[in-house]
């Protein structure tokens, strides 16, 4: 697998992030979500590849949602029959009104809510049908980053992380390399020893990037990664996620962050009332 | 703590939190020990009462001796008819006479008094007997019936006969002491659960972390596992000394009142006394662990 994900990130690098412009912005395509599973599958490539970059070649979708509807058992219906497919190597926002089932969505890719119906497919694996004992390990193929950092306030920026390898078993010795590395990538390895409360927002969010990544997943979901950042610190962020997604990660953000998303361009999904109702290539946050 | 924190791998790290999370639990972790201690208690008592009562009954059962009884003033011509009889019947190897003075003189013995029985009561209240012996166990039940129907016999016994009635007690203080034990080890596991539940409550944002990473649920499981384990292993400890202990002073003063009576030592009683408490107890607290996370690790 590693292969041709690689290949993949190789041809999108050609495109670097956040350049407004230099595609063409024809690619819009109607929404495909209702009713058609199929159309959902075969429509990875939503438009034209610029001249000079490879078709990629057939392979298997990083996520893919086949006709997944979810009822919670209160009766809220938060998803309703969307399927969809993401790419190797894609970046892709998530955007909709509040309740309109974004977080239920991501949630269901990690496997914290199963679908009521439909398939769910990551690396082409149903994760709905995955036995409980190996949710842990696709927990550790998929990173998951939250608006609220979920750090350990007793932790520092280090522990924090090195914590995600130290509950899964990772030999010791391994362990100070990778947090290391992983804190150089989200630009935090000088605050290494500080702890969440000496850290500004932007840098606790930088931590839960590094925690997340520390296991090289290659997926990676943030849900409103920026919702309690400045507008100057949500750039930052989003810049970060940009450039981890030009590392042969696959990166699914959901957000409220009309500005981020119409500077950088990149595919939209659209939800409202749990539906698909746009799927942009080089989207906008409004219709 | 955050920086003496034992680091979240291996078997250290599960001892350590477990040990760490009892002792914060303070107060809770003493009513988790001590409704253990009870549920121990009442388990240890009726082992060792049914233990003990076994115990009798076997050794009253392995017994070859049956004992016929004959009636007050009898001739010697009828007691000697009377042994010839008993020396006749199948599977019997000797037959000894016992008479009023000599089982007076026996009793005086093995009660270890000084007092002079003949000086106390006014007249031997002691049957004569004879002492049948056979060539096994079965045979007992076969001998005192044909015994029993001989002229000048009053009654005959043997140990087998008493054994059966203990050993229909045993199974009735077993049966008890598990129904007693059950409901009390019930109370145990809901105390226990709650106690680790609050454990599981000052952690829940390390488990969901833990959780989100991809640590498999034994793993996050571990710790709790053992903060139980620690708490019905403290209750079994401290309800092993206490029926141990109280065991060892009726012993002793049984040996004192009632040499003759056969009760097994305190030392194998404590033997298997000790690890099947230990086990109760462990078993208890670890079941006590994994309702209080249930909750919080469904997938
Ligand atoms: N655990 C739950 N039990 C019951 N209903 C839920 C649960 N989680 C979410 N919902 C409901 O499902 C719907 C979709 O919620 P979800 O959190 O997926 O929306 P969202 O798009 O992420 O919203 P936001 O932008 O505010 O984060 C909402 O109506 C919400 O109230
Ligand atoms: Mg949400």
């Amino acid at each position: 697998m590693e292969p041709r994900r690689s290949r993949n990130v190789t041809a999108r690098a050609a495109v670097p992030p956040g350049v407004p412009g230099a595609v063409p912005e024809d690619g819009e395509t109607a929404a495909r979500a209702r009713g058609d599973g199929a159309a959902g599958r075969a429509g990875v490539a939503v438009e034209p590849l610029p001249p000079g970059v490879p078709e990629p070649a057939p392979e298997v979708a990083a996520i893919e949602f086949d006709r997944v509807s979810k009822t919670y058992p209160n009766g809220v219906v938060a998803v309703r029959d969307v399927s969809l497919s993401i790419a190797p190597g894609e970046f892709v926002f998530i955007v909709g009104p509040t309740g309109t089932g974004k977080s239920t969505l991501m949630k269901m890719i990690y496997r914290e809510e199963l679908p009521t119906s439909g398939r769910v497919l990551v690396d082409g694996r149903d994760v709905t049908r995955l036995p409980a004992r190996h949710v842990p390990f696709l927990r550790r193929r998929v990173g998951v980053v939250f608006q609220d950092f979920k750090l350990l306030p007793r932790r520092t920026a280090r522990e924090n992380v090195a914590f995600a390898l130290e509950v899964t078993g990772v030999p010791s010795r391994e362990v100070p390399r990778r947090v290391a590395d992983v804190l150089e990538v989200v630009g935090l390895a000088g605050r290494a020893d500080a702890l969440p409360g000496e850290m500004s927002a932007g840098e606790q969010q930088r931590v839960s990037i590094a925690r997340a990544l520390v296991h090289r997943p290659p997926l990676l979901l943030a849900d409103e990664p920026t919702g309690n950042l400045d507008p100057d610190t949500s750039w930052e962020i989003m810049q970060l996620l940009s450039q981890i997604n030009l590392r042969a990660t696959t990166v699914v953000v959901t957000t409220h962050d009309k500005m981020v998303v119409d500077v950088l361009r990149r595919r939209v999904i659209a939800l409202d009332a749990g539906a698909v109702v746009r799927d942009q290539r080089r989207g906008r946050y409004g219709g | 703590m955050g920086s003496t924190r034992a680091s979240p791998r291996g078997v250290r790290y599960f001892l350590s939190e477990g040990a760490q999370a009892f002792r914060r639990n303070g107060l809770m972790s003493l009513a988790a020990v001590t409704t253990t201690v009870v549920t121990l208690l009442a388990l240890g008592a009726a082992l060792i009462v049914a233990s003990t009562l076994e115990y009798i009954a076997r050794q009253l059962e392995s017994q070859v001796q049956a004992v016929v009884y004959v009636k007050d003033g009898l001739s010697g011509a009828a007691v000697d008819a009377v042994r010839a009889r008993l020396a006749s019947l199948p599977g019997v190897t000797g037959v000894v006479y016992v008479s009023k003075g000599e089982a007076l003189d026996r009793l005086r013995k093995t009660l270890g008094s000084d007092v002079y029985m003949r000086d106390v009561l006014a007249r031997n209240p002691l049957p004569a007997s004879f002492v049948v012996d056979a060539d096994r166990p079965d045979r007992l039940d076969g001998i005192a019936a044909a015994a029993r129907r001989l002229p000048g016999v009053e009654t005959a016994t043997y140990g087998g006969s008493t054994a059966v009635r203990l050993l229909a007690l045993t199974r009735m203080v077993r049966l008890g002491g598990a129904a007693v034990g059950a409901a009390l080890a019930l109370v145990a596991l809901v105390i226990i659960a709650s106690t680790i539940r609050l454990t599981v409550f000052a952690r829940r944002a390390e488990i969901e972390v833990m959780r989100l990473v991809g640590a498999t649920a034994w793993f996050i499981r571990w710790p709790f596992v053992i903060e139980g384990a620690i708490t019905g292993a403290c209750g079994a400890a401290v309800a092993f000394a206490a029926v141990a202990g109280l065991y060892a002073l009726v012993v002793h003063g049984a040996r004192d009142s009632l040499p003759f009576l056969p009760l097994p030592g305190p030392e194998q009683v404590a033997l298997s006394l000790s690890w099947k408490l230990m086990a109760w107890g462990i078993v208890i607290g670890v079941v006590g662990s994994l309702l209080a996370v249930r909750r919080y690790l469904r997938a």
